[in-house]
């Protein structure tokens, strides 16, 4: 049997359980039937496999080069390294729905076999709603739309070999699983939201059980884009990492809803408040996943990232389409049901600021979604071709985010219910002293312009409120159990993970916003034509151009500039290059990055002489704080963690099955 | 200061604060959406094809973008000075193009590129930004079509 046989057998019997499991589901959760979930569970167990099986045979095609597939004719080649060919399982369209259905997948299964266990009528009527969507991956990858295994029209000697793009860094095999995880591990509180529509549960049931994935899938969403960032860094060699392009705001506006929407649960957890809204903001943010995918495969919109036009674009909108019909629908039938009791607290209180700042997020979220489809837009109404550009998202976003990195630092110094003048005081005294030493000593170090002062001085306003808490956290603990300073801190990351773990994802946003500000306010770029042996002079580096020289490599040729960057902390050695592919027309260019806490010296090879060698053209730029941005990225990953784990239990808690305690239960 | 403890039920006050609450997430909504259409407005760059450019006259110093194929045998690179010189055409219409600095690394003639500055008096397109398009398939647009979004 040959890898193709092998893997689109395995995603036809895959669409056959998930279809059977799907119809399972819907009996158990209907008539309450044990046998009927054993059976959605071993159909979601059998599922699993077989998409697992599928992407393992195009592994297996792809290391073993099998030219009989179209897919790894066009993303492959006999001098493809196999750390290459293995990830370009997800290098281009087939390949990614692929790695997104075993993905789905293992969430059904998942759900299945652990969700089921709690909160048996619910978690199955969920989990009928996550068969159906895998049915539709499924429909999608063995259909022509998407068929990974689809075969070549002729077999040729050699495969084209992967985009060039995305065999020139390892960021590669990071950064699209991590996104492709989040995205699809939004499905679980989506499903589960619509099955307590369904089931008419006004309840927050779903919320509590999805919590936990709605947190992963925000984690890994945030560091997939972070991730994303890195590669384009490092990869594109523009000096840059973030470019409002498309794609990147078709990441970025489901991970911004998805930041309302954990906040907002507190407010619901607590206050018994916003049941609508946080409905819609798990069905706005599982949309825009769907959206993201739509964006980014069916080449509607300009992008550095389009995948070639397929026929899966109308068959995704469709999938959009229907998704957004049947929710609102939904929603708007139970929409009585779900009216709040209870209303909103004073100006000051802690569920206000998170009005604001949900406020803030989603219309940070319409207002890229207007900027991404305003040329679609236009054209469709006017005919006009137009494009909107990084001045348009600057001036938009930047006041937006500097509004939310300040009411980061408000929201959780503030109580429930509203604060009187001395919890003001109390709480505030010392963040807004950080806050003004922030700013002064910003403008001390010779920082120009409103935003970045303004920047600094809030990071040191959130830093400042988060210090407080752990300094607080740390002495209440000591008073009450008598805790030395070490375990003390620990405890509270281990009892109370979910408010100390947000504290230090705050600490790695308030991370990412300095860098931010510092590397797009105060970066120094100078360019210039060397000859082999000349130097140039950049904020305080002399770069020097030793040689060009031509380097030939299996897959590749590439013309390396050998550059000498003389700073105060010695010489460092940089390779900036081209790189040829012979599956491309274009050649590809890799910056030189020397990255340092302080400061990264970014070298580019713009040109060089092609007949001689007797010239190139060195674009340097040094970078102020940049590499902080992929730390914030980790921090904010650390910190998911923390909030992520579960607390150990104590023993008078009961088990969390007792709560569903449903008459004739399906368990 | 009311009183914090009284303040959030479904008393007087709380109504009060609520409608505060409510009004200033309003306001903040309307501002943003005020800023955003304002933004769009000032910021959009229209996308043109060379002979769209000639026929509808762009005025010298409006900022547009040019998208086409840079012709062969145009490509010029004055290394020292940085001077970069190339025709854009669409197969119908060509415009001249100055830039400074180094063509991006996948700029090639007969290549897809789309350069976004100004025309000044004398017809010669100033660009201050010159993208190389790099698309997964790469395939020349044909004649005198327009840069479209559906690129393949």
């Amino acid at each position: 049997m040959s890898w193709g046989e092998l893997g689109a057998g395995a995603l036809r019997a895959a669409l056959l359980f998930a279809a059977v499991g799907a119809g399972a589901s819907v009996f158990a959760a209907r008539y309450r039937d044990v046998r009927g979930l054993a059976s959605a569970r071993w159909c979601a167990l059998l599922a699993l496999a077989l998409v697992a099986l599928a992407d393992l045979a195009m592994i297996g095609a792809l290391v073993t080069h099998d030219f009989r597939i179209a897919y790894v004719a066009s993303n492959n080649a006999l001098e493809t390294p196999v750390f290459y060919s293995v990830i370009s399982l997800w290098a281009a369209l087939e390949g990614s729905i692929l790695l997104w259905t075993l993905v789905l997948a293992g969430a059904t299964a998942f759900v299945a076999w652990r969700g089921t266990v709690a909160m048996p009528r619910l978690a199955t009527t969920a989990l009928a709603i996550l068969f159906a969507m895998l049915a539709f991956f499924l429909l999608l990858v063995t259909t022509p739309a998407a068929d990974p295994f689809a075969p070549s029209a002729f077999v040729p000697e050699n495969g084209r070999g992967p985009n060039a793009l995305l065999q020139n860094n390892p960021l590669m095999a990071l950064h699209p699983p991590l996104l492709y995880l989040g995205y699809v591990l939004f499905s679980v509180p989506f499903a589960y939201a619509m099955a307590s529509l369904i089931l008419g549960e006004g309840g927050d049931r779903w919320l509590v059980a999805t919590r936990r994935y709605a947190l992963v899938s925000w984690a890994l969403l945030g560091t997939g884009i972070v991730a994303g960032a890195w590669w384009s860094y490092a990869v594109l060699g523009w000096g840059g990492y973030w470019a409002w392009d498309p794609v990147e705001n078709a990441a970025i506006m489901p991970w911004l809803t998805a930041t309302a929407y954990l906040h907002s649960v507190m407010v619901e957890e607590k206050r018994r408040l916003l049941r609508t809204w946080n409905l819609a903001l798990v069905i706005g943010t599982f949309a825009l996943t769907i959206l993201g995918t739509f964006l980014t495969r069916s080449g509607i919109v300009n992008s550095v990232h389009a995948f070639s036009l397929s026929a899966i674009g109308p068959l995704l909108l469709g999938y959009l389409v229907a998704i957004l019909v049947c929710s609102s629908g939904l929603l708007l039938w139970r929409s009585r049901e779900l009216a709040d009791r209870g209303a909103l607290g004073a100006p000051l209180s802690r569920e206000a600021i998170f009005l604001f700042q949900n406020v803030l997020f989603v219309a940070a979220t319409l207002t890229i979604l207007l900027g991404t489809l305003y040329p679609l837009i236009a054209e469709a109404l006017s005919g006009n071709q137009l494009s909107i550009g990084a001045p348009y998202f600057d001036r938009v976003e930047v006041p937006i985010a500097l509004a939310l990195l300040f009411l980061m630092g408000v929201g959780p110094q503030l109580p429930w219910h509203g604060a009187s003048r001395a919890t003001l005081e109390r709480q505030f005294a010392l963040p807004a002293l950080a806050a003004a030493a922030g700013a002064i000593g910003a403008i001390i170090a010779g920082t120009r312009g409103s935003a970045p002062v303004l920047t600094y001085a809030l990071a040191a306003f959130v830093a400042a409120t988060v210090v407080q808490e752990i300094a607080r956290g740390i002495r209440a603990r000591g008073a009450l159990h008598g805790e030395r300073t070490a375990p003390a801190f620990v405890a509270l990351f281990r009892r109370s993970g979910r408010r100390y773990g947000g504290y230090v994802v705050h600490l790695g946003v308030a991370l990412i916003a300095v860098a931010i500000a510092a590397s797009q306010s105060a970066t120094v770029e100078s360019e210039q034509t060397l000859a082999p042996g000349g130097s140039m002079s950049v904020a305080g580096r002399v770069v020097t151009l030793d040689a060009i020289r031509d380097v030939d490599e299996p897959q590749r040729r590439r013309v390396v500039a050998d550059v000498r960057v003389s700073g105060p902390s010695g010489d460092t050695r940089l390779e900036p290059s081209f790189a040829f592919y012979p599956n491309a027309t274009q050649p590809v260019g890799t910056p030189g990055i020397s990255a340092g806490p302080g400061e990264d010296v970014y070298v580019i090879l713009a040109a060089y002489d092609q007949r001689g060698k007797a010239w190139a053209t060195i674009r340097t730029r040094v970078i102020p704080l940049v590499s902080w941005i992929w730390v914030g990225g980790a921090v904010i990953g650390v910190g998911s963690i923390i909030a992520a784990l579960p607390p150990p239990r104590r023993r008078s808690v009961r088990a969390p099955a007792i709560l569903e305690a449903a008459p004739a239960g399906a368990e | 200061m009311p009183d914090p403890v009284n303040d959030g039920g479904s008393g007087r006050a709380g109504i009060g604060a609520r409608r505060l609450v409510a009004l200033a997430a309003l306001a903040l909504a309307i501002g943003i959406g005020f800023v955003a259409a304002q933004s769009l407005a000032g910021t959009a760059v229209y996308y043109l094809t060379p002979t769209e450019a000639k026929e509808k006259g762009i005025a010298a110093g409006q900022t547009a973008r040019l998208g086409g194929q840079v012709e062969a045998g145009s490509l010029r690179y004055e290394p020292v000075s940085r001077d970069l010189r190339f025709v854009i055409g669409d197969g119908v219409s060509r415009v001249q193009v100055v830039g400074t600095g180094a063509p991006p690394g996948l700029l090639r003639e007969g290549a897809g590129a789309v350069v976004e500055g100004t025309f000044g008096a004398d017809g010669v397109f100033r660009a201050t930004q010159v993208i190389a398009k790099h698309d997964e398939v790469y395939q020349a647009p044909p004649p005198g079509a327009t840069p479209s979004h559906r690129t393949p």
